[in-house]
Parts: structure tokens; C-alpha cells; sequence
């Protein structure tokens, strides 16, 4: 393991070089990644991309083949999980059926050997934090969703850790509740402060909590950034079709989007102008009215698809010729080959 | 589609087999034994007489009948614990994959598919106390080792050894049991700092409790009765009534005294003595709240 190169940081999360492999799989492949002290970090990425080895591999749940986790300055190589100061929200939330809610935030001070009555209290002001004041004496299968993903995070907070690191913690809640929690956790994060690392296939979760962006695919990290800045300067053809909804179109080079015949050209949807004058004509495959926007999917004569986001209400039908106008600030270019930025 | 009337009625032909089964072969003899105890029934006669409670008289002053009880809660003190350790720390221990791990659960499974009186025959030479392994291995550590059939304590004590083999039901079932919990929840133990021990005491345990229970149930409505084998072929009994287990005097009364009747009482004693046990840990499990 190669560790000459100890930083000297004096907080937060940095992995260096950080690699794990499965047989022949490489779930993470050669990570680097700084997170500072107090930064909300999200990692996002398709199932598989190693997002949530990489949080296992900070907390110490796997150990990593090369490479190395400081976390505090201090190197968390051969320091068991329990240790680290940090705490894990997994996915599942991974309550003790056994234990009532109160058991379960009491679980890791009982194990500390804290004394009952400041265990008690620590519990209590978590639970007060999180408002489950009220279901302390329930057992998880009697919680919701929500309640239990709370659950979850005051068994986090009473650790008091230097990072948190959240798996997925939105993953299992509606669509509704998904929204308010995703405030709520921002929430907390500003009142505590605290490191955090949240792992989600969610891109918009992604975007929204995130101080900073790590896209991830293939155990690599492709880029890294703040939400807007990766959005708009995707840094391969890959972090620019995962970011997004619809995702951008990308085309080959010298088609209808211009570009050299070495280069991929993208455009997203919402920089595509439905303009009787514009340059790129194309016939209207289908119209995906949202309420508030117009999703318009349409065929250029050479056969490229290309789709463009409208205002609502255009009267519109498929079959009908649209002509479109792509803003030219917001054209990217990629190389047709290695699929980066140029 | 069929009615619903057909339905419950397919329900209950399907259950027919079943229904008719328990009532011939389970509870039409045990209203039968029921009354036979309370009759001079042989055996060998076809009209047994009504005798009152003698026989119930002649249990409370029967001194065989109480050796027996005593041979009978001795081997379920020392047998269901123990058989319930091996089980559980078998289980535990080979749950997690391992390398060879499924010859080690081969082995533990093994000794319950050898027949009862073969496993018997077997520990006659493991308990021999001239050339048996038993005493040959207390001899290692400078013991002289026990005659172990020949005195009432060794002898009981050889009888629940020789039933601590045959486990591997109990083995499979907390096999199984331990492999449906989920991992998460030792890994957020061991984030907590939680070590083996903690984690089979917080986590293990407490979620395999409904299953050890049932296991503690099972096992001893099962040892109260499957001692009958061991103590034939071992000890017939003996030592001074040491191992006359209560099905082993049931026999004896019912085919060997021709005391139908009164093996039929003793045969409810049995039951009553079972369920007043599974009562007992019902209300320890209830009282120490081992499942919610």
C-alpha cells in the first residue's frame, strides 16, 4: 500500500488512490477525492458504479487493495470501523427489529459504555431533533418509511462523528416524502455542519443536496464539481447524457449540429428553440406534455433524434415539421473518441 | 371458476386424510388410554373392569414409578440445555460460508439419520470402560475414567452424551434461521464498536429467540421420550432404576407386567409432566421478555 504521500489535512474526508476489487470486478478503481470539513459531498452514479463501496471503504467496512483514507488528517488504513468517527446511514437503515426506537438510538452508547443517564439524554435530544418524541417505544416494523429513516439518522447524530456518510437514505420513501426529507437533511446538515458523503442514484437528490458533485461510473470518478458548474460543463459524453432529464443530445460530429467530423456535438433539451427560422428542421415524433413544459422528441431527415424541451400549450402534434435552434453558448464538444471535453 | 361453497368444500376434502388419520391414530387413542386407566386392563383380555382410582393409589406408592420420574427430569435438566447449546453454537458457527464448511455441517447432521439402536450399539463400545475411546481420552488428560454404565450418575450422564449427537434438526433449523438475518445489522453493530460477543448477545440471540424457543419446546417433548432406545440397549434401566426413564417403565408395565391400565396412567403422567415443563419456560420466556 502506498502511503508516503500522508497529507497533512486538518479535517475532513481525502481518499488517495483508493482502489477495491471483487475477483475480476474493480469496484472502485484509483479514486482520489478531498472532501473539506463541513462540505456536503454527493456521489452519484448508475447501479454498479462503486458508489456505495467507495462510503464502505471510508467507513471501514471493506478494506481497500491500494490507497489510503484520511479522515481528520489522520490515516484510517489499518483503524477498525468503530473508530473512525464516522457514522453510516445504509440504505435499508438497518434498525434492530428486535429494539424499540429508543433501544435502537441507545444501541452504540450501550455498546460505548456511556453512563445511562447521558445515553438517555443524548437519545432523548436526537430524538427530539429528528421529532420522534413521540414513537420512542414503537418497534421499526411499526414506523413508517420516513419515521424510520429518521431513526436511522438520530442513531448517526448520537455518535457525534467527525462525517456522516448516507447511503441511499432517500432511496426507499415516495416521491412526496423523498422531497421534504431531502429539506430536512439539508437542514440538519446546516445546523450540524458536519462532513457529510451521500451516495444516491438520484440525480436530482444529487444536484439539490449537494455542495459538490462526484458523478461516478465504472469505479472511476468522472467528474467532480459544484452541481451547476457540472451541469454545464460536463467534463465526457457520459457525466453529460447522466446529468439531466431528458439527457442532452449528443450527436456525431458534422451532422446537424455541426462540429468537426472528429468531435461529438451536445446540446441539452432546454437549449433547443422551437424557431420557424431556425436552421435544424425536423419532423415531430412525439409531444410529452408535463403540465408546465413541453417535452418535444423529433427526427431530422438524416434520421438524428433529437429532443427539445418547450414551453406548454404549443398546439403541437406528432407528424407536425418543427424547426429547431440550438443556443450557440451552449453547444459542448466532445472527442469522438475518448468522449472528454474538448 | 368454483364457488366459493365448492371451494370450502375441496378445502375440507383435502383435509379429510389428515382429519381422519388424528382422529384413528391420535385422538381416539388417547381418549382410549384415558379410560383404560382407570381399569384393571392387561393387555390380554378383552373386558378390562372399572377399578376407580386404584391404579392412581398405587402410582403415589409406587417407589419404581418415582425413580423414574427422578431418571426422567435428570435427563431433561442435563439433556435439553445441553443438546440446545451444541445446536445453537453448531449452527452459529457454521452458518457463515467457509472453506470445507459444508463437510463440517455434513458431520454434525450425520449421527440423526444412523438409526437410534445402532447409535446405541456404537456407544456401548464408546462407553466400555476397558477399551472404549471415552475413558481411553479421560486417560490422556491422567483421569482413570469411570465405570460408566455401571453407576447410577455415569450412567445417566452416558445416555444424555449419546444423545448429544443426534442434533442436526435443531442444527439445521438455527442454520437456517441465522442465515435469514440481516448482515446490515452486524455491520452496523461493528460500526458501533460492537464485538462477536456483543453481537451474538445484542443482535443474534435476541432475533433468534422465537426459534430457540420453539427449539426448547420441541427438544423436550422429544427427550422425555427418545431416551427410550439409549436405556434399553444401554442399560435396560439400570443401574438401581438409575435410567428407567419414563417411557422405558411405560414399556415395561404395558408389554412385560401386562399393566395396561396402569402404563396408561403413567402414559398421562408423562404428557402432564411435558406440558407442566413447556408451561415453566413458557412463563420464563414471558417473564424475561425473550421475544417481544
Amino acid at each position: 500500500m502506498r502511503r508516503e504521500h500522508a497529507p497533512a489535512l486538518p479535517g475532513g474526508i481525502r481518499l488517495q488512490a483508493l482502489t477495491k476489487t471483487y475477483g475480476r470486478v474493480s469496484a472502485v478503481d484509483g479514486v482520489d477525492l478531498e472532501v473539506a470539513v463541513g462540505e456536503f459531498v454527493t456521489v452519484v452514479g448508475p447501479s454498479g458504479s462503486g458508489k456505495s463501496t467507495l462510503l464502505r471503504l471510508i467507513a471501514g467496512l471493506e478494506a481497500p487493495d491500494v490507497g489510503g483514507v484520511w479522515i481528520d488528517g489522520l490515516d484510517m488504513s489499518r483503524v477498525p470501523p468503530h473508530r473512525r468517527s464516522v457514522a453510516l446511514v445504509f440504505q435499508d437503515y438497518a434498525l434492530y427489529p428486535h429494539l424499540t426506537v429508543v433501544e435502537n438510538i441507545l444501541f452504540g452508547l450501550r455498546v460505548r459504555r456511556v453512563p445511562r443517564a447521558e445515553a438517555r439524554r443524548q437519545a432523548g435530544e436526537a430524538a427530539e431533533q429528528l421529532g420522534l418524541a413521540d414513537v420512542l417505544d414503537r418497534y421499526p416494523d411499526q414506523l413508517s418509511g420516513g419515521q424510520r429513516q429518521r431513526v436511522a439518522l438520530a442513531r448517526a447524530l448520537v455518535r457525534a462523528p467527525s462525517a456522516y456518510l448516507l447511503d441511499e437514505p432517500l432511496a426507499g420513501l415516495d416521491a412526496q416524502l423523498r422531497l421534504s426529507t431531502r429539506a430536512d437533511l439539508l437542514a440538519l446538515h446546516r445546523d450540524l455542519g458536519a462532513t457529510t458523503v451521500h451516495v444516491t442514484h438520484d440525480q436530482a437528490e444529487a444536484m439539490t443536496l449537494g455542495d459538490r458533485v462526484v458523478i461516478m461510473a465504472g469505479g472511476r470518478i468522472r467528474q467532480a464539481g459544484p452541481p451547476q458548474e457540472v451541469y454545464d460543463r460536463p467534463a465526457d459524453t457520459f457525466v453529460a447524457g447522466f446529468l439531466g432529464s431528458p439527457p442532452m443530445n449528443i450527436v456525431p460530429g458534422g451532422g446537424v449540429l455541426g462540429g468537426g467530423a472528429a468531435t461529438r456535438v451536445g446540446v441539452r433539451p432546454e437549449d433547443l428553440r422551437v424557431d420557424d427560422d431556425g436552421p435544424i428542421e425536423t419532423t415531430l415524433e412525439a409531444v410529452e406534455s408535463l403540465g408546465n413544459e413541453t417535452i418535444l422528441v423529433t427526427r431530422c431527415a438524416d434520421g438524428t433524434r433529437l429532443v427539445a424541451r418547450a414551453a406548454p400549450r404549443l398546439g403541437l402534434a406528432a407528424g407536425d415539421p418543427v424547426r429547431l435552434c440550438p443556443d450557440p453558448e451552449r453547444i459542448h464538444l466532445f472527442d469522438a473518441n475518448s468522449g472528454r471535453r474538448v | 371458476m368454483t364457488s366459493p361453497r365448492n371451494g370450502t368444500s375441496t378445502g375440507w376434502g383435502f383435509l379429510a386424510p389428515y382429519g381422519v388419520a388424528v382422529v384413528l391414530l391420535i385422538a381416539l387413542p388417547a381418549a382410549l388410554n384415558i379410560g383404560y386407566a382407570f381399569t384393571d386392563h392387561t393387555g390380554l383380555t378383552r373386558d378390562p373392569q372399572f377399578v376407580g382410582l386404584d391404579n392412581v393409589r398405587r402410582l403415589t406408592e409406587d417407589t419404581f414409578f418415582l425413580d423414574s420420574v427422578a431418571a426422567s427430569l435428570f435427563h431433561v435438566t442435563l439433556s435439553v440445555p445441553l443438546r440446545l447449546l451444541a445446536a445453537v453454537g453448531l449452527g452459529l458457527l457454521l452458518a457463515a460460508p467457509r472453506p470445507g464448511g459444508r463437510w463440517y455441517r455434513t458431520a454434525v447432521y450425520l449421527p440423526t439419520v444412523i438409526p437410534d439402536v445402532a447409535l446405541a450399539v456404537l456407544f456401548l463400545w464408546v462407553l466400555n470402560p476397558l477399551y472404549g475411546p471415552l475413558n481411553q481420552l479421560l486417560g490422556l488428560f491422567g483421569h482413570s475414567g469411570f465405570n460408566w454404565l455401571a453407576d447410577p450418575v455415569t450412567a445417566r450422564v452416558g445416555v444424555v452424551l449419546m444423545l448429544l449427537f443426534p442434533i442436526g434438526e435443531g442444527f439445521v433449523v438455527v442454520l437456517a434461521a441465522r442465515r435469514m438475518l440481516d448482515g446490515r445489522l452486524y455491520e452496523a453493530a461493528a460500526l458501533e464498536g460492537c464485538g462477536p460477543l456483543g453481537r451474538l448477545r445484542r443482535i443474534t440471540l435476541p432475533l433468534l429467540a422465537p426459534v430457540l424457543v420453539l427449539l426448547a419446546v420441541r427438544d423436550t417433548v422429544l427427550t422425555l421420550q427418545v431416551n427410550f432406545v439409549p436405556a434399553y440397549i444401554l442399560t435396560d434401566g439400570r443401574p438401581a432404576n438409575a435410567t428407567l426413564y419414563l417411557p422405558v417403565y411405560i414399556f415395561d408395565q404395558a408389554f412385560e407386567f401386562s399393566g395396561f391400565a396402569y402404563a396408561a396412567l403413567i402414559s398421562i403422567v408423562l404428557m402432564a409432566i411435558t406440558a407442566a415443563i413447556i408451561a415453566a419456560q413458557m412463563l420464563t420466556v414471558r417473564r424475561w421478555r425473550v421475544m417481544r
